[in-house]
Order: structure tokens, then C-alpha cells, then sequence
């Protein structure tokens, strides 16, 4: 069983969702994420939540990289709605990235109070249990 | 009759031999000199002074006077001051005249005579005169001379303008190469400083008084701006003024400035194009940087992919899951290998060292773009709008040239706004150093404020657009700028976007 109900992967390459959803199966997480191509697909999704008053997703998979919106202003525009709204919800956010460059890790310290911490892809099973 | 006692007498006899004492005396150089009804030329009288400057001989003042004149003056000189002595003897007009004379101590020296002329009963004319020995002065003339010849010189070598400012007057003086400068005749000129100061451009005319100030202010030894002038065409000239007070009155205030006027046009021009080259240069590399991290990223993002369903694969018993797998793993496999391809894409262009160039007909190249894309103008009823004249040209790389024209063409159309008829329209225009392309349309447009920076990055898309993929722009800036253009761009959400190629000329 997972403390986590409502898990949203956002990420553009459909294999990665493929893969997360085997690795999770493989390893008894019981969880069924709702998958996002892109931060906008994603951030639309949420507004609707807040819409019909329902609750944020507790945990999100973030991936940097994306067209359209990308993680960074994912994260700026999911800033903007938790402080616009009063629904109540303790979202987890992992960034999941294949980036090693320096500028992507100096930027998620940036935004640490957001991010909790930054794995690279691909991911293991260490990675997982320090979510899970 | 006047009659003289002997008293009389007496003192003018003493007079006589004061003025006779106090004349031969003198230091100055004191003559008389005759010439007779039969041309003979005789000294009655000479001063001591005289007989000790020119180093006259005992035996000399006894010979004739021509004899002592043809040993003294400079054989050069000699006939000519026979000839200015007829003169003054045939008009009986005061003598003047400059001499060279050559003597026994002293060498060569300068002199200038004058003298008053009166004709006796006799005949004979009597010059009464003085000679001076300017030997120092024709010294420092000549000096003078050579050194203004040599200013002369160096000023015309090296093209520098003078100028030259009364402050009190407010009137300069402004040599031809300055004039030359502001395209007016090549004639010195003396005119108001507003010649000048008003058609320095605005931008730069307080940083030019502040210079100035800070000269007269004593901070600066010299006073050195350089600052755009327009000349009579229009046109602004760099120009490098340089100054230097030489003249103060008690208060300190300047009275007087000097100084050259340079113009650096051409080394502004090369400096404006080496900080263009350098951005350009400085771009390409944050891009190449930027190229590395994302085909990083992209490698490492579809090996790990990879990697991952080899494992479910080899773990997985279930038929249908391992097909799936499988399908994914081509997918990956593919875009792995795109990936490898656009590598390959841009390291062509940037290793290309020596890519080639010739001299395209860039209308006859975009007629070869719209006959590629026929069938999807058509089936999306693009109104194309070709107004580059028939005889333009430029000087490209064929294979990047079809590759750009593609490229923004196939851009508009796939990004065409769905609710108007598509209209693509290119035309030429052109600025001092480039023609420029622009290619217009009216289609979805882009929010450059919050797209701009990446517009041209790799793998950025910035429509919901199935076939976005992003790599087309970042390969056409480079293939651009391969070629030392660049390409701009202007757009607006919901009207349209212009991209402007700029082509060296």
C-alpha cells in the first residue's frame, strides 16, 4: 500500500510512462498516476481540481524538459494557484530528469521550498523507495 | 647772406666734432657712401662700428669702395645689391636692402641696409644710411619656416584636421582637412563654433562639453572626445577631437584652444563589426553549450529507456506485456537514433570550416521551395506572396539556402491560424551591410515575451502541434549564422509572425 491517493507524472516521453507505471506494478506500489505530457496539461488539470473544490494530488513526478510548458514553469504557475486557492493539499514534488547539467541542479535549489528532490532518469529502485 | 662771427664759429666747430664723435662712435653701423657723376663709389664716412664689424682692413679703406663691397657681400648676393644701389640712385628713393656678406671672423651673416639719398650739385649721390646685422633673425625665420613646412606636411600626410578657438570670439579656426571632413570645400575656414557643435549628434554632445569642461577644469592634461558629426550629406562621420588649452588670462579662463580632428569612421566601423562578430560568436557558443546539454540529455534519456524495458523485458513472462515492451523499445530506439542524426545535423554545420558559397538567385531558390511544398500549399489553400525581384541574389550555401527556405516556409504553413486563409508573403529590403529577407505570415503567432530566449533553442515546440519538433529553428539560426547572417524575429498571438534573414552583401 502507498501514503500517496492521487499521483500525477508529468512528463513528455510516453515511454517513461510506460516504465513508471511497470516499476511501480513490479514493486507492489499500488498506485494508478494520472499522466501529463506537459506542464500546461498538467497546471489545466489542477485548476479544474480547484475548480470543483476536490483536492491537489499528493505526489508528482515533474520532468524538466517539455515542450509547451516546461517543469520550471510548471512549478511557477502551480505556485501562483496554491496561493490563490484555499484548497487545502501537501503536494510532494520529485523533479525526474535526464538533465545533468549544472544549471538544471543549481535551479532546483532554487526551487527547493517546492521540490523535495531530484532524481535522474533512469530511475532505480533506491529512487523509489525514498519516496515510497 | 648769413655771416658767423668767430665766437659762431668756434661752436659750431665743436659741434661739428660732437656730432662727427657721437656718429663714429656709435654702435650702430653708420655710412655714407657716393657714387659720382663717373660712377666711382667712394666711403666719405663709416662708423667704427662699421670698420670693426665687418673686419675692414687698414689697407681695405684706402682701396675703392667696389673693391671692399665685391670682398664682403656673398658672391650670390653681389649683383643684385649693384642693382638695388642703381635703383635707388636712378629714382633717388631711400635704399633698402638684404645681403648676405661674408667675413673674415664672424663667416656668414645677414644684413639689412637702409639709407636716404641726396644728390649734390656735383652730381654725385650720397647715401646716408645704417646697416643692421639681422643674421638672428633670419635665423629664427627660417627655423620658423622649416618647421611650419614640416607641420604642413605631417598635417597633410596624416589627414588630421586642425582647429583652432578664440574663446572670447567663439570663432574657430578650422583648417581644409576639417572642412574635408564635413564634406565642404577643402578650403581653411574661419566661422562660429556652432559650425561645429551643432551638428554633433545629440547623444553624444554632453559627453563631448563634459571632456571639454574637464579640460579647462584642470582634470585632464588634454581635452580628447570622440563623437559623430554630420557631415553635408546627412551622414554621421566618427570624428576624434583632440584639444589643448595654450592660453589662459589671469582668471584662469581659457583664451585660447587648440587642437586636430581625426576621422576614425572606418576603425569605428571595424570596431562596431568586431562586437557584432563577437555577439554572434558568443551566441553560437551559449547555443553550442546548450546543444550539448539537451543532446546529453536526450541521449541518456532514450539509452535509459533502453535500459529499462531490456530489464522488464527479461523479467516479464506475460505475451502481451513483452509485445508491449517491445513497441516502446522501438520507439525508443528510433528516437535514439534521430537523435544521433540532428547530432550529426549540427556538427556538419558547425565543423564545416570552409562551407561553401556562391552567388544564388534567391527567387529562382524559393520558386524550387514552394514547387517542393506544392501539394501542402494546396491542400491548405496558402496564398503565397512572392515579391523578391527576379534579379536579386545572394551569396549562400545552396544546400543551407533550400534548407532555410523549407524551414520557415513549412513553419508557417504548419503553424497557420485555422481560423483565416493562410498568407505567406517574402520581399527583400536592405540596410548598410545586409539584404534582408522577410518572410511574413499571418498564423498563429508567438508570445516572444515568454518564448523569445528559447525561440531558437533546441527541441523547443510552442504550439500543441503533432508535429512539433523543435529541432528546425535551432538548425536554420545556425546554418545562418554559419554564413555570417542572422535572423530576426517579430510576432503577436492570433496575427502573425516575420522572420527577417539577414544576408551579408
Amino acid at each position: 500500500m502507498s501514503k500517496f491517493k492521487d499521483v500525477f507524472v508529468i512528463d513528455d516521453d510516453k515511454v517513461f510512462h510506460f516504465i513508471i507505471k511497470k516499476l511501480f506494478s513490479k514493486n507492489n506500489i499500488d498506485i494508478n498516476p494520472s499522466f501529463y505530457l506537459n506542464g500546461l496539461e498538467a497546471i489545466e488539470k489542477i485548476r479544474e481540481k480547484i475548480n470543483l473544490g476536490v483536492t491537489m494530488p499528493d505526489l508528482i513526478l515533474l520532468d524538466i524538459n517539455m515542450p509547451i510548458m516546461d517543469g520550471w514553469q510548471f512549478l511557477d504557475e502551480f505556485r501562483k494557484t496554491r496561493t490563490t486557492t484555499t484548497t487545502n493539499g501537501q503536494t510532494i514534488i520529485y523533479l525526474v530528469s535526464s538533465s545533468d547539467s549544472i544549471s538544471d541542479i543549481n535551479k532546483a535549489k532554487e526551487y527547493q521550498d517546492q521540490v523535495k528532490d531530484y532524481f535522474f532518469k533512469p530511475m532505480t529502485l533506491e529512487d523509489l523507495r525514498k519516496i515510497f | 647772406m648769413e655771416t658767423y662771427n668767430y665766437h659762431d664759429l668756434k661752436i659750431l666747430e665743436e659741434k661739428n666734432s660732437l656730432y662727427k664723435k657721437l656718429l663714429f662712435q656709435s654702435p650702430d653701423l653708420i655710412f655714407q657712401f657716393s657714387i659720382s657723376v663717373d660712377g666711382r663709389l667712394t666711403f666719405p664716412f663709416m662708423s667704427k662700428s662699421v670698420i670693426t664689424h665687418f673686419d675692414l682692413q687698414q689697407e681695405e679703406k684706402s682701396k675703392d669702395a667696389y673693391t671692399v663691397l665685391r670682398s664682403k657681400i656673398h658672391p650670390d648676393d653681389f649683383s643684385k645689391f649693384l642693382k638695388s644701389i642703381q635703383e635707388a640712385k636712378s629714382k633717388l628713393k631711400d635704399w633698402n636692402h638684404e645681403f648676405r656678406a661674408i667675413l673674415p671672423e664672424k663667416g656668414l651673416r645677414w644684413f639689412s641696409g637702409s639709407a636716404s639719398l641726396e644728390k649734390d650739385d656735383e652730381g654725385t649721390v650720397h647715401f646716408f644710411g645704417k646697416i643692421t646685422d639681422v643674421t638672428h633673425f633670419k635665423e629664427q625665420e627660417l627655423k620658423l619656416k622649416l618647421s611650419e613646412e614640416r607641420f604642413l606636411f605631417a598635417l597633410e600626410a596624416s589627414s588630421e584636421g586642425i582647429w583652432d578657438l578664440d574663446v572670447a570670439s567663439n570663432k574657430v579656426f578650422y583648417s581644409s582637412q576639417s572642412m574635408k571632413m564635413l564634406e565642404f570645400d577643402a578650403k581653411d575656414r574661419v566661422d562660429s563654433i556652432n559650425l561645429w557643435d551643432d551638428r554633433v549628434h545629440p547623444e553624444d554632445k554632453n559627453r563631448y562639453l563634459t571632456d571639454i569642461q574637464l579640460h579647462i577644469d584642470r582634470v585632464t592634461p588634454y581635452y580628447e572626445n570622440a563623437q559623430r558629426v554630420m557631415a553635408n550629406s546627412g551622414e554621421y562621420k566618427w570624428i576624434l577631437s583632440r584639444g589643448k588649452i595654450i592660453q589662459r588670462d589671469e582668471n584662469d579662463k581659457p583664451l585660447r584652444i587648440i587642437g586636430t580632428h581625426t576621422d576614425i569612421s572606418a576603425q569605428k566601423e571595424k570596431e562596431e563589426d568586431m562586437i557584432r562578430t563577437l555577439g554572434i560568436i558568443g551566441e553560437q557558443n551559449s547555443r553550442l553549450l546548450n546543444f550539448a546539454h539537451i543532446v546529453s540529455h536526450n541521449l541518456r534519456s532514450h539509452s535509459g529507456n533502453i535500459e529499462m524495458l531490456l530489464n522488464i523485458i527479461a523479467e516479464e513472462t506475460d505475451e502481451d506485456f513483452i509485445k508491449e515492451s517491445f513497441n516502446h523499445l522501438r520507439t525508443s530506439s528510433k528516437s535514439l537514433s534521430q537523435t544521433i542524426e540532428h547530432l550529426k545535423e549540427l556538427v556538419e554545420i558547425q565543423s564545416d570550416l570552409v562551407q561553401k558559397k556562391e552567388n544564388l538567385n534567391l527567387s529562382a531558390y524559393l520558386g524550387k521551395t514552394l514547387d517542393v511544398l506544392a501539394e501542402e500549399i494546396k491542400s491548405n489553400k496558402v496564398i503565397i506572396q512572392n515579391k523578391v525581384p527576379e534579379q536579386e541574389t545572394i551569396v549562400f550555401n545552396p544546400a543551407y539556402l533550400e534548407s532555410i527556405l523549407l524551414n520557415f516556409t513549412s513553419n508557417a504553413i504548419r503553424y497557420a491560424h485555422p481560423d483565416r486563409t493562410p498568407v505567406i508573403s517574402y520581399s527583400m529590403t536592405s540596410n548598410k551591410y545586409h539584404k534582408i529577407l522577410e518572410i511574413e505570415d499571418n498564423g498563429l503567432g508567438i508570445n516572444l515575451e515568454r518564448h523569445g530566449k528559447k525561440l531558437f533553442g533546441m527541441y523547443k515546440t510552442f504550439h500543441k502541434h503533432k508535429d512539433s519538433r523543435g529541432i528546425g529553428l535551432f538548425i536554420t539560426k545556425n546554418q545562418i549564422e554559419a554564413m555570417g547572417g542572422k535572423v530576426d524575429v517579430s510576432s503577436q498571438v492570433g496575427i502573425g509572425t516575420t522572420f527577417k534573414i539577414y544576408f551579408n552583401e
